[in-house]
């Protein structure tokens, strides 16, 4: 009825959203971040059992040194990131559920009733599904890449320079 | 439709709606940030699994893939960014102050 | 079977890192010195700290473990002695690899101690310095190979090991893999009499052999990666493959350890001003060699 794949992704699915569920609900700050580590993890694994490996392991990787970042930005930026102190740091939950719920709901709502069409054809090995993707990436889709790549320097460059401490000019204000 | 795929694109829902609760209802700005990650995650699942069960031998489904996760990177750069530059000019990132378009 | 038989070869490899480091330590060539130490280890109490993170404290080591085992499963010690022959192994090494991080950061905040929590977060910061210095050369490998398999990265390398063909690249990855494996002259997280053990300070009893357990199969694994991607791996005249495996993983382990005993601990400033300044254009100059070098020879 249901196959080994769709046992593994349901599995590695629960434990994204329960890991994603948990981010918001502890109250210590690297405890919410490395939930999202390992909710970013259990979606990569989700990408592997899916027999898309190079996303896979991508996702992994990416998302392990993401998310450390995150968290001694939290540890920087947050008031109390040890968590011991008990303060509320939430605004408008109601509100806040009452949309999650309905995106959720809606999500679902076009997953269910839309007819995808027929699949059921099976992926390439993993081998010649990453020489497809690189010969796509630097063939058909090379102008995307590269915007995407300009993107990425801008962006560091952006990043940096909002970032970095203004000199201290003598005669300034 | 397949089980594996109603599966999956609920997982994609959950993630989703998760990530709205989290980016409506924290004032940090780190904090709305992840929930920002967990919504891109859960289109992320969603672009996955459309690729594996409706067309697994087109490359261009992991490519955009790939655009996604490179969009996530940069947004997490230029946010984290802004979070620096804001808490040097007022000493915390908290959202509810910030209100004002001066300073 | 073959998982058993890369089991037995990485204990026995593991058991010999540890000898070397000993040696490299104190400068006594002892066999037995690991088993001794073990064996004093486990018999020692096993002391938590009064508000530690008990998820933390008790996940790290085992994470460490973890992660180090599993780069180790891609990587071939015979034509056909591999774990899992991944179709992207190069990459699923960096991924297992990127672990490491997570655990020391979890050793770093679990102990809510203030030493142990400036090693974790030191080691964050060693890590933006060397992450892209260990992807970079895997890439220019990987195309010399025209594929991330391990195998094949080997069997690429049968006219002229890596080493010769892309010396900028090993030298490279060699430095970031020492920085991974926080060897001196990278031991920033657990700086010995600086910040009292760091990260593995908190640490007794069970838990810090598990500790050091890992961080000798991380010294293992890293050595075996780069005997893979420069060194032509398996390759060599006279022996079985699984001997010149084990030679040659042995022999650039113990030059890791050796290396950094000649210099003082760096600093992570200037970790991060040499390797963003300098390492990374050198390394995209390597890739840019190496693919002029795979176009232009046949």
């Amino acid at each position: 009825m249901i196959s080994a794949q769709g046992l593994f992704i349901a599995f590695f699915g629960l434990a994204a959203v329960c890991f994603g569920v948990a981010v918001f609900r502890t109250s210590s700050m690297v405890r919410s971040a490395l939930a999202l580590l390992f909710s970013q993890t259990a979606i990569g694994a989700m990408f592997l059992s899916m027999q898309a490996e190079f996303l896979g392991v991508l996702q992994i990787m990416m998302m392990a040194t993401e998310m450390s970042i995150m968290a001694i930005f939290m540890v920087m930026f947050m008031m109390d990131p040890g968590g011991l102190g008990k303060m509320e740091m939430t605004h408008q939950k109601g509100l806040s559920l009452i949309s999650g719920s309905i995106a959720f709901m809606a999500a679902v709502a076009v997953a269910v009733f839309v007819d995808w069409g027929p699949g059921g054809a099976s992926p390439p090995d993993a081998a010649r599904q990453t020489r497809e993707l690189g010969i796509e990436l630097l063939g058909r889709s090379m102008l995307i890449f590269e915007t995407a790549g300009i993107t990425i320097l801008t962006a560091m460059i952006a990043a940096t320079a909002v970032a970095i401490q203004p000199l201290k000019r003598s005669g300034d204000r | 439709m397949s089980i594996e795929l109603l599966s999956a694109l609920v997982t994609g829902a959950a993630l989703f709606g998760v990530g709205v609760y989290g980016a409506l209802s924290q004032t940090n700005l780190v904090m709305i940030m992840m929930g920002v990650e967990l919504m891109l995650a859960g289109a992320l699942v969603n672009l996955v699994a459309f690729w594996r069960f409706l067309h697994p031998d087109t490359p261009a489904g992991q490519m955009f893939v790939l655009i996604v996760m490179t969009v996530m990177a940069v947004e997490m750069a230029v946010g984290f960014g802004v979070a620096i530059a804001r808490f040097r000019a007022r000493g915390s990132v908290e959202m509810e102050e910030a209100s004002e378009l001066k300073g | 079977m073959t998982t058993l038989l890369v089991l037995l070869s990485l204990t026995v490899g593991v058991y010999l890192v540890a000898v070397l480091e000993a040696w490299t330590t104190n400068g006594h060539f002892r066999i037995a010195a690991p088993l001794c130490s073990a064996l004093a280890l486990l018999g020692r109490e096993s002391i938590v700290p009064r508000k530690a993170d008990r998820i933390f404290f008790e996940a790290a080591p085992i994470l460490l473990l973890t992660s180090a085992l599993l780069g180790a499963a891609v990587i071939p010690l015979a034509p056909a002695l591999i774990v899992t022959d991944l179709a992207t192994g190069a990459l699923f090494l960096n991924a297992a690899l990127a672990y490491v991080l997570v655990a020391l950061l979890m050793a770093g905040w679990g102990p809510d101690g203030a030493y142990a929590m400036v090693g974790g977060w030191r080691f964050l910061g060693q890590v933006i310095a060397y992450a892209m210095l260990i992807v970079m050369p895997i890439m220019a490998v990987a195309m010399r190979a025209e594929s991330l398999l391990t195998t094949e990265i080997v069997a690429s390398q049968a006219g002229l090991w890596n080493i010769l063909y892309q010396p900028l690249g090993f030298v490279l990855f060699f430095a970031a893999a020492m920085a991974l494996a926080f060897v001196p002259p990278f031991d920033l997280p657990t700086a010995q009499g600086e910040l009292a053990g760091g990260v593995e300070g908190e640490y007794t009893g069970v838990r810090l052999a598990v500790f050091r357990l890992g961080r000798m199969v991380l010294i293992l694994t890293l050595a075996a990666a780069t005997v893979t991607f420069y060194l032509g791996g398996w390759q060599g005249p006279l022996l079985p493959p699984w001997a010149w495996s084990a030679i040659k993983t042995l022999a650039v382990a113990a030059t890791m350890l050796l290396a950094g005993r000649m210099m003082p601990r760096i600093r992570e400033a200037h970790l991060l001003a040499w390797g963003w300044k300098l390492g990374i254009p050198l390394a995209l100059l390597n890739i840019f060699l190496v693919g002029v070098l795979v176009l232009v020879l046949p």
